[in-house]
């Protein structure tokens, strides 16, 4: 039995006309012919739209044209261009930036599916860029060096939307009222372990399932204690899950990691390290786009599996240092 | 025991339980008679899809979709469904693709529709996410309300969306003449089976809506469409038992694009098997 708790008749969607508090939306339609050169950003539906699309899809990292074709024809539903996959980021240190925008260009003029690139937290500027560039959705990742130990990225006034981090729901509503219109488990990237994914899932899950039963005096309280905005806890109680779309991410490796991370009840799921530092990198993102679909289906599940190839090496989160995890980049 | 009738919607990717919501939302307002009840369900099998009376293709990535049917065993049951035995069948967006005898700005290589609309579609004609916008549609075919007041326009939110780019000429069989250009791709031919099915076929593709103001790489083709050139750019269409959007009305919270076709559907079925 699957622990989904979304489904056909108890359907509570995500964001729609329930987030006009949100920083700053636009109560008026724009031209019906609009184009980028309208000042105003979209309004949030809109921008949340494009993650409701995303749903139950895989959204791979990808670091060149090449990976990204792969990336398409196996049926991810977006990719996420960047110069080097977590697991890289890794081995070989150093400071993680922003993608050369023109290798951002490349992969979008190679594929037809969203594009999606990585900004350092709290660097507006490297997101001022992606947008020019006109990438469909911008994530302000931990992934990277951050660039800023205090502030993240105001994201509302942005007419690109953003995905981010969280390891909690404190989390997750501190980036949504910054702006966020997508929210992604940030899980252990480049590791190939999928502790870490289900540790900030569960967490999430138990904090919602917890203010569920909260009066309005109680959520108050709560949302001190998780150093949430209150109106946005009330929001996620009611609904019984987050107001946004969320992905799993962070050390998803095989098609089980993805169907397990879809049967603890998040909307879909991004693979970094795990679809290109494999053996065999077209089937297992086909095997992954197949186990993302048909979650609840072991046998679906157990054909796919099947014989293809070897898995990332992987590192063990438990054999990590506290220093040497990306989660914890995000304030 | 009278049957209930079963609206599939496909969930293989996208945002299906928008639609759920919406239908349910609907079904109160369409009324069964027999003691009927609406039934909604999820489909990603061939066992799930045999169930169905109706079935909504929602919005997501085209691409995804196709390719995620087609190794799932779903494409042939799904071109079955629409074009054999045409039953109503519901596109939003990504959805609308899939539906077109014929599309164009696919991914390299092209990618597999089910067809059942002899338009031709432009993938992602709107542009990126960041020319994303909403606009107020004005929707003659919506039930009048029992005050008389008019209308509200619907609010049509477009997400990259596509648009209807041409009209095809209605045929049986494959749109042979668009396989003529590169950029297209077309719909495989499936006949029709039964009278019912057979009249579908060859039933007009009606406009159902269009965005005020034809712009950008329509205009110049206007004339040739033979199309009045206020018309403005086509973003809903009604082909028999087939019908697309470019927008998601799954996306508002207005449940009377659902309620038309729920009321589509019961009228559909009900010439079928109003005995039961």
């Amino acid at each position: 039995m699957a622990i989904n708790n979304d489904g056909p008749s108890s359907t509570s969607t995500a964001a729609n006309g329930t987030a006009s508090h949100l920083p700053p939306t636009t109560s008026t339609n724009p031209p019906p012919t609009t184009t980028s050169t309208s000042s105003q950003p979209p309004s949030f539906t809109i921008k949340a739209g494009l993650a409701q699309m995303l749903k139950g899809g895989v959204i791979m990292d990808v670091v060149n044209a090449t990976q990204a074709r792969i990336a398409e024809e196996s049926g991810a539903c977006a990719v996420m261009a960047l110069e080097r996959v977590p697991a890289d980021i890794r081995a070989q240190g150093g400071v993680a930036r922003m993608s050369d925008p023109s290798m951002i260009l490349e992969i979008m003029s190679a594929v037809t599916i969203p594009v999606m690139a990585k900004a350092r937290i709290g660097h507006f500027v490297e997101c001022q860029i992606l947008e020019a560039i006109g990438v469909d959705y911008i994530d302000e990742s931990e992934v990277l060096t951050p660039a800023d130990m205090l502030h993240h990225v105001e994201k509302g006034g942005f007419r690109t939307p953003f995905v981010c981090g969280c390891r909690n729901l404190g989390e997750a509503l501190r980036r949504i009222e910054e702006g966020a219109c997508m929210i992604r488990t940030k899980g252990e990237a480049g590791t190939g372990d999928v502790v870490e994914a289900v540790r900030h899932m569960r967490t999430v899950t138990g904090e919602i399932n917890r203010a569920k039963g909260m009066g309005e005096e109680e959520l108050r309280v709560y949302a001190k204690e998780l150093n949430a905005p209150f109106h946005l806890l009330k929001q996620t109680a009611e609904l019984g899950r987050l107001p946004v779309v969320n992905f799993a991410a962070g050390g998803v490796a095989t098609p089980a990691d993805a169907a397990l991370m879809m049967q603890l009840g998040c909307d879909g799921v991004f693979v970094g390290s795990g679809i290109f530092k494999s053996g065999d990198a077209v089937k297992r993102a086909k095997a992954i786009v197949q186990a993302v679909t048909h979650f609840r289906d072991p046998k679906v599940l157990a054909e796919v599996s099947s014989g293809i190839g070897e898995a990332m090496v992987g590192l063990n989160v438990g054999k990590m240092g506290e220093g040497e995890k990306l989660a914890g980049r995000g304030w | 025991m009278p049957k209930d009738i079963i609206v599939g919607v496909l969930a293989l990717q996208g945002a299906f339980y928008e639609h759920f919501k919406l239908l349910n939302q609907a079904a109160a307002e369409v009324v069964l008679s027999n003691n009927r009840k609406w039934n909604f369900i999820e489909v990603r099998t061939t066992q799930e899809l045999e169930r169905c009376d109706a079935l909504i293709i929602p919005g997501g990535e085209s691409t995804a979709v196709s390719l995620v049917a087609a190794r799932s065993n779903l494409l042939e049951p799904l071109r079955d469904f629409v074009k054999v035995r045409r039953k109503p069948t519901w596109g939003t967006c990504a959805g609308l693709i899939l539906l077109a005898e014929a599309a164009n700005r696919t991914k390299q290589g092209g990618q597999d529709l089910i067809g059942g609309l002899d338009v031709r579609v432009n993938r992602n004609y709107f542009g990126r996410q960041t020319e994303s916008f909403e606009a107020p549609l004005v929707l003659p075919f919506l039930t009048p309300r029992e005050d008389g007041v008019k209308n509200e326009p619907f609010n049509g939110i477009f997400i990259r969306a596509p648009v209807v780019e041409k009209l095809l000429p209605v045929i049986q069989g494959e749109q042979l003449e668009e396989a003529a250009s590169d950029e297209n791709v077309i719909a495989p031919a499936k006949e029709a089976e039964g009278d019912r099915a057979k009249d579908q076929v060859l039933q007009p593709v009606e406009v159902m809506a269009t965005l005020p103001g034809r712009t950008r790489t329509l205009k110049e083709k206007v004339a040739a469409m033979g199309l009045k050139d206020d018309v403005g750019d086509i973003v809903a269409v009604k082909q028999g038992n087939v019908f697309g959007t470019s927008f998601h009305p799954e996306l508002t919270e207005d449940a009377r694009i659902h309620v038309w076709w729920l009321e589509q559907v019961k009228d559909m079925l009900g010439c079928e098997d109003g005995d039961e």
